[in-house]
C-alpha cells in the first residue's frame, strides 16, 4: 500500500522533474535521511508498545553539546568525548525508562518533561557557543561514502535488519506487541514488561547519540539546537509507516517505507517549488491521508 | 398492609442468553424496610438497576404510588423519588461535597449564569447535620472516608425528597460504629415515611432492620416473609434451594483422600484493606475450592500468591521453598499459574492469534537459536487445541473471535504449557455455556489427577461442591473455615460465608 504511494510519487516526480529521480541526485539526497531513519527504529518499538518518546531531538542536543564541550572547549581526547556522548544518550533514555516503569508516569508526560529538560540542560551548558573545529578524520567519517553509502547509512541498514528480525522473530519482539495490545495481560503472562520498556527507551537514547555524533562530524559543529523538532518528524514517519499509535501493530518495513515517503515528498516539494515553506503542509496532508486510508482498510477488513 | 409505595410486577430481563430476572414481583409499603437477599447472581443488582432506570426490563412494570414508572430512564426514576446508594456511590471524587449533592440541578443566580455556591454550601450543611455528620461541605469527596462518602450519597438522596431509598451492601466497608450511625439513620428515615430496599449479605443486619425479607434465586422470585416468621436457617435454605447441579459423576476425585505431599502452603497472608492472616495449604493432586461472597478477598489472595499484588505480611511456599513476595517471576519459576477471573483484560491478548496466546507464557521454550520457531509454536497450539477441545478454525485467527468458553480454554492452555505445579483458577466457568462448563470441570479434575495442586475460586456454590476435595471459605478478607468434602453442604458453606463467627 505505502509502496504503491511511494512508486506513484516517484513516477509523478520523474514526470515533473526528470532530474530528481536520477540515481545521482537520489544519492546526494540520501545523506539527509539517515538521521530520521535511525531514530525511527527504536521509535517503532516504542510506539508499538503504546508509548512515545518526545525527547529524541533534545537527547540529540544534549549529546551534541556533551561532545563539543568535552572535545572543543575541554580539550579532552575525541574518543573520550564520543564515549561520553554515547553514555549521556544512554543515560537520558534510561532516565526516561525509569520514570515510565518505576514511577509509573505515562511516557507522553515523562518525555514531554525531558523534552524541555534535556534541551534546557544542553542550552545551559553550551550557550552562546557553537562548537566547531573537529579533526579531519572525524569529519570524513561522517562525510565520506563507502561503496555509495555513508557510514551511518551502513549502520542503519545493519540496525534495520537486526530490528526487523528482533521484532518479528524473537520472544522479545512478541512481548513488544503483547504489551501494546494489553499490558496487564502481558504482565499476567509472565512477560518482562518493565525490562522491555527499559531496553527500548534506552535504545532511543543511544540512537539519538549516534545520530548526533554523526551530525557533528558531517557539519563540523555541535550545538544546543541540533535535532530541533526532530521528534515530530520521527513520529510522523513511524505512524505513516502503519504503526498504530494505540499500540500493538506495526513493522520495521513499514517504518522504512514511511521514512522514505516522507523523505522523498519533502525533497521533491523543496526541489520542484523551490520553496521549503510548502513542505510541512504537504507532509501533514500525507499523514492524514495515509492514516485515514489505513483506518478505512481496517474497518473494511474487520467487517468481513 | 397499606397501599404499597412501589409495586414491581412480573419483571424479566435477559442479558445475552442469560436470564438475569424471570418474572419477579415485589412490593414495598411506605416506611417499610424491605430486605432483598440471594446468592451472587440471583438478580438483585439487575433489579436495582431497573429501579434506578439504568437498565430497561424486557417485560413487566413498576408502579410507584399507583402510577406506572417510565422504565429505563434515569431521570424518570429520580423524579419519582427513587435513589440508590452504592458502596461507592459518589460520582465525582474531585468535586466538593456540595457539588456532588447538587450536580445536575445546581441553584443558580444572575439569570442562571452563576452557581449559587453559598446556598449550596448552606443546604449541604443542613443535610449533613441531619445525618449527624459535621465535616466541611467544601471538602472534596475524594478525601472523605468511605463512611462519609456514603453519607454524601444519603444527603444527595435526601435533598431530592426521595421516597424509596435503595441501599446496596451499605455496610460492606463500614466499621461497627459507623454501622450503628447508619442504622440509626435508617430508622429515622423509616419514621419519616421513606421506604428502604435494603440489599445485604449480612443476615444479622437483615434481622435487625428489616420488616420483611424477599429472596431471589437464579433470577427467580422465591418468596417474601415477615421477619418474625422465619429464622436465619430458614432464610439460608430459601436462598440455596434444593436442586444441585449434577455433571456426570466423572469429576469426583479418584482417591477418597488425595494424600500427596503439601505443594502450596500459605501462612498469614495479609494485605491491608483486602485480606488478613490467610493461611491454608494444597496437596499434590488435590482440588481446593475457595468459596465466599464477592468481595471476600478470594481473587486478591490468588493474585498475591501469583506475585501480582504486594503483601504486607505472610509467606507463600511451594514444595517447601519460600517465594520472594510480590514477584510474578518468582511465582512462575516456582511453577505457580493463575487463570484470572477477568480473562478479557488479564488472561488473553485478544487481538493476537490463538497460537500466540497459547505460547505467551513459554516463549523462551519456543525458540531455535534465539528466534521463534514457528514449528514449535504450531506444535504447541495443535496439542493444546486438541487436548482441550478448543473450537477454533485454526491457530492463526485472533483469540477475540472465539466464544467465552473457548477463550477460557485458551487461558487454561496457556498455563498448562508451563507445566505448573500449582494451578489457580478464578471463576473458571463464568460466562461459559453449560457444555463447555462440563468440559472445563473434567479438565480441572484431569489436571489434579496428573499431580497438580489446584485451587478453584468460584462464587457458584454447586460448582465448588462438585469439584472440591476440600473447601476453604472466606469472609471479609479472612478464612472463615474449612470444610472437607464429606462435611460440605451448601448450607454450611453459606453459613460460613455470611454469618459472624459469634452468631453461628
Amino acid at each position: 500500500m505505502l509502496l504503491l504511494v511511494l512508486i506513484a510519487l516517484m513516477l509523478t516526480a520523474g514526470h515533473l522533474e526528470p532530474k530528481f529521480v536520477s540515481s545521482r541526485s537520489q544519492e546526494g539526497l540520501l545523506s539527509h535521511v539517515w538521521d530520521l531513519a535511525m531514530l525511527a527504529l527504536p521509535m517503532t518499538f516504542i510506539i508499538i508498545t503504546g508509548g512515545i518518546d518526545l525527547s529524541v531531538g533534545s537527547m540529540m542536543a544534549l549529546t551534541s553539546v556533551t561532545l563539543g564541550k568535552l572535545y572543543i572547549a575541554g580539550h579532552h581526547p575525541l574518543w573520550l568525548a564520543i564515549l561520553a556522548a554515547l553514555c549521556v544518550g544512554i543515560a537520558c533514555g534510561l532516565l526516561n525508562a525509569i520514570f515510565i516503569t518505576k514511577v509509573g508516569v505515562h511516557p507522553l508526560i515523562v518525555t514531554l518533561a525531558t523534552y524541555s529538560a534535556y534541551r534546557g540542560l544542553a542550552e545551559g551548558i553550551s550557550l552562546p557557543e557553537i562548537y566547531s573545529g573537529f579533526p579531519d578524520w572525524f569529519r570524513s567519517l561522517g562525510q565520506n561514502t563507502y561503496g555509495s553509502l555513508q557510514l551511518i547509512g551502513w549502520l542503519f541498514i545493519i540496525a534495520a535488519v537486526f530490528c526487523a528480525i528482533v521484532l518479528a522473530k524473537t520472544p522479545f519482539g512478541r512481548s513488544i506487541y503483547a504489551i501494546g495490545f494489553n499490558e496487564t495481560a502481558a504482565r499476567f503472562s509472565g512477560l518482562k514488561v518493565n525490562r522491555a520498556k527499559v531496553i527500548i527507551y534506552t535504545l532511543s537514547g543511544l540512537a539519538a547519540a549516534i545520530v548526533s555524533i554523526n551530525y557533528s562530524g558531517l557539519r563540523d559543529n555541535a550545538q544546543a539546537n541540533v535535532g530541533l523538532n526532530m521528534e515530530l518528524d520521527v513520529i510522523t514517519a513511524v505512524v505513516l509507516g502503519g504503526t498504530s499509535i494505540f499500540g500493538g501493530r506495526g513493522r520495521i518495513l513499514g517504518t522504512i517505507l514511511g521514512v522514505a515517503l516522507i523523505h522523498e515528498t519533502r525533497e521533491f516539494v523543496g526541489w520542484h517549488y523551490h520553496r521549503n515553506e510548502y513542505v510541512p503542509l504537504v507532509v501533514g496532508a500525507l499523514l492524514i491521508v495515509a492514516v485515514a486510508a489505513n483506518a478505512l482498510l481496517m474497518r473494511r477488513s474487520s467487517r468481513t | 398492609m397499606t397501599v404499597p409505595l412501589i409495586d414491581i410486577r412480573n419483571i424479566s430481563k435477559a442479558f445475552g442468553g442469560v436470564q438475569a430476572l424471570a418474572g419477579v414481583s415485589l412490593d414495598i409499603a411506605p416506611g417499610e424496610v424491605h430486605a432483598l437477599c440471594g446468592e451472587n447472581g440471583a438478580g438483585k443488582s439487575t433489579l436495582i438497576k431497573i429501579l434506578a432506570g439504568s437498565v430497561t426490563p424486557d417485560s413487566g412494570e413498576v408502579l410507584i404510588g399507583g402510577q406506572p414508572l417510565q422504565v429505563g430512564n434515569v431521570r424518570a426514576s429520580e423524579d419519582a423519588g427513587i435513589a440508590v446508594i452504592h458502596q461507592e456511590s459518589v460520582a465525582f471524587p474531585h468535586l466538593s461535597t456540595y457539588d456532588n449533592i447538587f450536580v445536575g440541578r445546581e441553584p443558580k443566580t444572575l439569570a442562571g449564569l452563576w452557581l449559587d455556591r453559598a446556598m449550596m454550601r448552606r443546604e449541604t450543611k443542613k443535610l449533613l447535620d441531619r445525618l449527624g455528620e459535621h465535616f466541611d461541605p467544601s471538602r472534596s469527596v475524594g478525601e472523605l472516608s468511605v463512611a462519609q462518602r456514603q453519607m454524601v450519597g444519603m444527603a444527595r438522596a435526601l435533598s431530592r425528597d426521595c421516597r424509596l431509598l435503595i441501599m446496596d451492601e451499605p455496610t460492606a466497608s463500614l466499621s461497627a460504629r459507623e454501622t450503628e450511625v447508619l442504622f440509626k439513620l435508617i430508622r429515622q428515615l423509616k419514621s419519616d415515611g421513606v421506604s428502604i430496599l435494603y440489599v445485604s449479605h449480612r443476615l444479622e443486619e437483615i434481622f435487625l432492620l428489616a420488616d420483611r425479607v424477599t429472596v431471589f434465586r437464579d433470577g427467580k422470585y422465591v418468596g417474601t416473609k415477615l421477619k418474625t416468621e422465619i429464622t436465619q436457617d430458614d432464610l439460608i435454605r430459601m436462598m440455596v434451594g434444593r436442586e444441585l447441579l449434577q455433571v456426570e459423576g466423572m469429576v469426583k476425585s479418584e482417591t477418597e483422600h488425595p494424600g500427596g505431599e503439601v505443594m502450596l502452603d500459605v501462612r498469614g497472608l495479609t494485605r491491608e484493606g483486602m485480606f488478613r492472616d490467610v493461611s491454608f495449604s494444597v496437596r499434590k493432586g488435590e482440588i481446593v475450592g475457595m468459596a465466599g461472597l464477592v468481595g471476600a478477598g478470594r481473587s486478591e489472595v490468588a493474585q498475591a500468591i501469583f506475585g501480582a499484588m504486594p503483601l504486607d505480611a505472610g509467606v507463600v511456599s511451594v514444595a517447601g521453598e519460600n517465594l520472594r513476595s510480590g514477584s510474578i517471576d518468582a511465582a512462575l519459576d516456582a511453577g505457580i499459574a493463575l487463570v484470572p477471573e477477568d480473562r478479557q483484560h488479564l488472561g488473553l491478548v485478544l487481538p493476537m492469534s490463538v497460537g500466540a496466546n497459547l505460547s505467551m507464557a513459554v516463549l523462551p521454550k519456543m525458540t531455535r537459536a534465539g528466534l521463534l520457531a514457528s514449528g514449535k509454536e504450531e506444535a504447541l497450539a495443535g496439542e493444546m487445541i486438541r487436548d482441550l477441545r478448543v473450537k477454533t478454525a485454526n491457530a492463526r485467527v485472533p483469540a477475540e473471535t472465539l466464544s467465552g468458553g473457548n477463550q477460557q480454554k485458551l487461558v487454561i492452555g496457556k498455563w498448562l504449557a508451563t507445566r505448573p505445579r500449582v494451578l489457580m483458577l478464578d471463576e473458571p466457568t463464568r460466562g461459559v455455556d453449560v457444555g463447555a462448563k462440563a468440559e472445563i470441570y473434567k479438565l480441572i479434575r484431569e489436571m489434579a489427577n496428573g499431580g497438580m495442586a489446584v485451587i478453584v475460586i468460584s462464587s457458584d456454590l454447586p460448582e465448588v461442591l462438585l469439584l472440591s476435595d476440600r473447601i476453604v471459605v472466606m469472609r471479609q478478607g479472612r478464612v472463615a473455615g474449612e470444610l472437607s468434602r464429606q462435611d460440605a453442604t451448601q448450607e454450611k458453606v453459606l453459613a460460613l460465608a455470611m454469618l459472624n463467627a459469634n452468631t453461628q
